[in-house]
């Protein structure tokens, strides 16, 4: 039993990763109707570019944070400004297989700079551990699961509660009609994906503290794919419940099954719920017409 | 995207239906196609580029535009996105070699079972495909790649480690240098462009054109849209299975590293690159593909060894930034991808020198 509960809570701390890159997903499919299979590669740039300033300019982790936010902001906009923006419009096919050539790009574009190999460790969280009644707990398993609760937070508050996250939900219900309200759709589109870099190298920054600055960090991108989905690609609150599901089922399986058995597990699960509730569980219905 | 477009020279009529849906059209088409076929079949002989390593580029060219195929019907054709072709080319690699290293059954009789057992997996995966589309669907594909992965790991004992396989044989005689195995791959390549030529221009492709403009539409104009759906799933990996079966004779070795979910990328590449829904599209989109990878896998250690403050793994970094950016530039500039250019070609060709 007490290994279930040290599953149940890696579990926790995986999934509230996952939900940080799933919340990176919804921003971009809720104002562009894409999903960005480049989400993990932003995430492992996001990372790369706050080891950059951490270990080769040799700054404090605060300012190094804040440069590498700052940085993966500007990336994500130009991402979107290069590959996105010409294409608006254009076939859904074509939107998402620009995102995963895109991905191809932003990987051959890491290994030109920081190469294939791994890069040093930084310890970013405190390590230790804390006795909870009978179970041990790792104290930086601790910090990055309320770190990563705060970013979510603070991201769901700035989408309910501020002037651009309301024209950014008015963005995902229709371009033309926040148009006509004197929203500039594109200079939104422009900042979501900014936001959706930025949440991307927070989860990087985040999971490279438990595995090391190496290239393997953009897989948490098509592991959180179904947390995104699970919870219904429209609803931030969905993506932070999705991936805390995954996150735990994933643990469970992997502890019990071995190691590679917990990402397809995960996808089980995406396919079969998406057989019964093909939008997710706060997912918005389309109703379609010809 | 647009289906064939072809404006035959002056005084060739097509008086009836079956005249207009012909594949060759006219009679020097009928001789070049020929001319063509000899040529493709001489290469091995002919000095000069009848070198191993040219002869395995080509049939590695061969056996992707068989898989290209395959998925250019599903997702130029029917609209259906797959993104996990490359575990299905697994599943026909693994059935063709085990039954070739437990049974020692040759490749004419394993690359059948190899396209069924294929096509069982897609159906299985196809099937959500009843109440999804677009983006979801895409997503069973990607669990496809995932999930069967895992699978080939878990319940083949041999899967990560690999195995041998026999290369093919007639009467004694082995198909196992380059130069021999050509002719079957490219046998097999002309086989399988004849036949998707001709599922598309049939009331199947139709269909399938029709549910990738408008399924809604096409399902009220009476096409029953999960049969089709599931039937341009079981095409799409049955060329996967073959592809597959081919490959694993062609190696002499089946291992699970050779069937990524970077290789399913890199399949979806080609088909964009050389042009949705287009047959001959499929062809030059493998052919651009597997031409810049090999300059570049040449050029990009180059690069590296030369540059001295290139990190380790910067030339692969090359290889996938310039064939992500290609793909990328196609589907800005040219979203019709180079079949179009072809077509542009070819019909300012045919006007020269009265091109307006």
């Amino acid at each position: 039993m007490e290994i279930f509960f040290q599953l149940v809570i890696s579990g926790l701390v995986n999934g509230s990763i996952y939900g940080l890159v799933a919340i990176g997903f919804v921003l971009i499919y809720k104002c562009s109707a894409v999903l960005n299979f480049a989400q993990g590669n932003m995430v492992l740039i996001g990372a790369y570019l706050f080891w950059t300033f951490k270990v080769l300019l040799g700054l404090s982790l605060i300012p190094a944070l804040a440069l590498g936010i700052v940085c993966s902001f500007v990336a994500g906009m130009i991402i979107e400004r290069v590959t996105l923006r010409p294409l608006v419009g254009q076939s859904l096919l074509a939107m998402i297989t620009i995102t995963i050539f895109l991905s191809l790009v932003l990987e051959g574009v890491t290994c030109i700079f920081w190469g294939s190999n791994p890069l040093s460790k930084v310890e970013i969280f405190p390590k230790g551990n804390v006795a909870l009644g009978s179970l041990n707990v790792p104290l930086d398993n601790i910090f990055s699961f309320c770190f990563a609760f705060l970013v979510m937070i603070v991201l769901i508050i700035f989408f309910q509660r501020t002037r651009l996250g309301l024209a950014m939900r008015g963005v995902a219900e229709g371009h033309q009609v926040v148009q006509s309200l004197g929203i500039r759709v594109k200079s939104i589109l422009t900042i979501s994906w900014g936001i959706a870099g930025v949440a991307g190298s927070l989860g990087g920054v985040i999971i490279a503290d438990k595995i090391g600055f190496e290239l393997g960090l953009s897989h948490i991108g098509i592991a959180a794919i179904p947390a995104a989905f699970i919870g219904g690609l429209e609803s931030p609150f969905g993506a932070i419940l999705g991936g805390l599901t995954i996150g735990l089922i994933e643990s469970i399986v992997s502890g019990y099954l071995g190691n590679a058995a917990g990402t397809p597990a995960a996808y089980v699960l995406l396919v079969i719920v998406m057989l019964f509730r093909p939008y997710g569980f706060f997912g918005l219905k389309r109703i379609e017409r010809v | 995207m647009s289906g064939n477009t072809y404006y035959p020279p002056s005084g060739i009529y097509s008086d009836n239906y079956r005249k207009d849906t012909r594949i060759l059209k006219t009679r020097k088409q009928v001789v070049l196609a020929f001319l063509a076929l000899i040529l493709l079949f001489l290469v091995p002989v002919v000095p000069g580029i009848n070198s191993p390593y040219l002869l395995r580029l080509f049939i590695g060219a061969g056996i992707a535009a068989i898989i290209c195929l395959g998925l250019n019907i599903l997702t130029g054709y029917c609209g259906q996105l797959n993104v996990g072709q490359s575990s299905f080319v697994m599943v026909g690699a693994f059935t063709a070699g085990l039954l070739n290293y437990n049974y020692a059954l040759p490749l004419w009789v394993t690359v059948i079972p190899a396209g069924l057992a294929a096509s069982i997996a897609g159906l299985i995966f196809g099937a959500p495909s009843v109440r999804l589309k677009g983006l979801y669907l895409a997503l069973t594909t990607l669990a496809a790649q995932i999930v069967l992965t895992w699978v080939a790991l878990n319940f083949i004992d041999l899967a990560s480690a690999g195995f041998s396989v026999e290369p093919p044989s007639i009467a004694g005689f082995y198909f196992d240098t380059p130069a021999r195995f050509y002719y079957i791959a490219m046998a097999f390549v002309c086989v399988m462009t004849f036949l998707a030529k001709g599922i598309v221009r049939s009331g199947i492709g139709r269909a399938f054109m029709a549910i990738r403009d408008n399924d809604i539409a096409a399902e009220a104009m009476g096409i029953n849209i999960f049969r089709y759906k599931l039937l341009a799933f079981l095409i799409c990996t049955f060329y996967a299975g073959v592809g597959g079966a081919i490959f694993a004779h062609y190696m002499m070795w089946v291992q699970l590293e050779s069937f990524l979910l970077i290789d399913s990328v890199w399949y979806v590449v080609m088909i964009i690159v050389g042009g949705l829904g287009s047959i001959e599209g499929t062809i030059f989109g493998v052919i651009f593909i597997v031409i810049l990878k090999e300059i570049i896998s040449v050029v990009g250690p180059m690069i590296e060894g030369g540059v001295s403050f290139l990190p380790t793994g910067a030339g692969s970094g090359f290889l996938l930034a310039a064939i992500g950016g290609a793909a990328i530039l196609f589907l800005i500039v040219e979203p019709r991808g180079l079949a179009h250019r072809w077509k542009i070609i070819k019909s300012y060709y045919r006007l020269w020198p009265y091109g307006y």
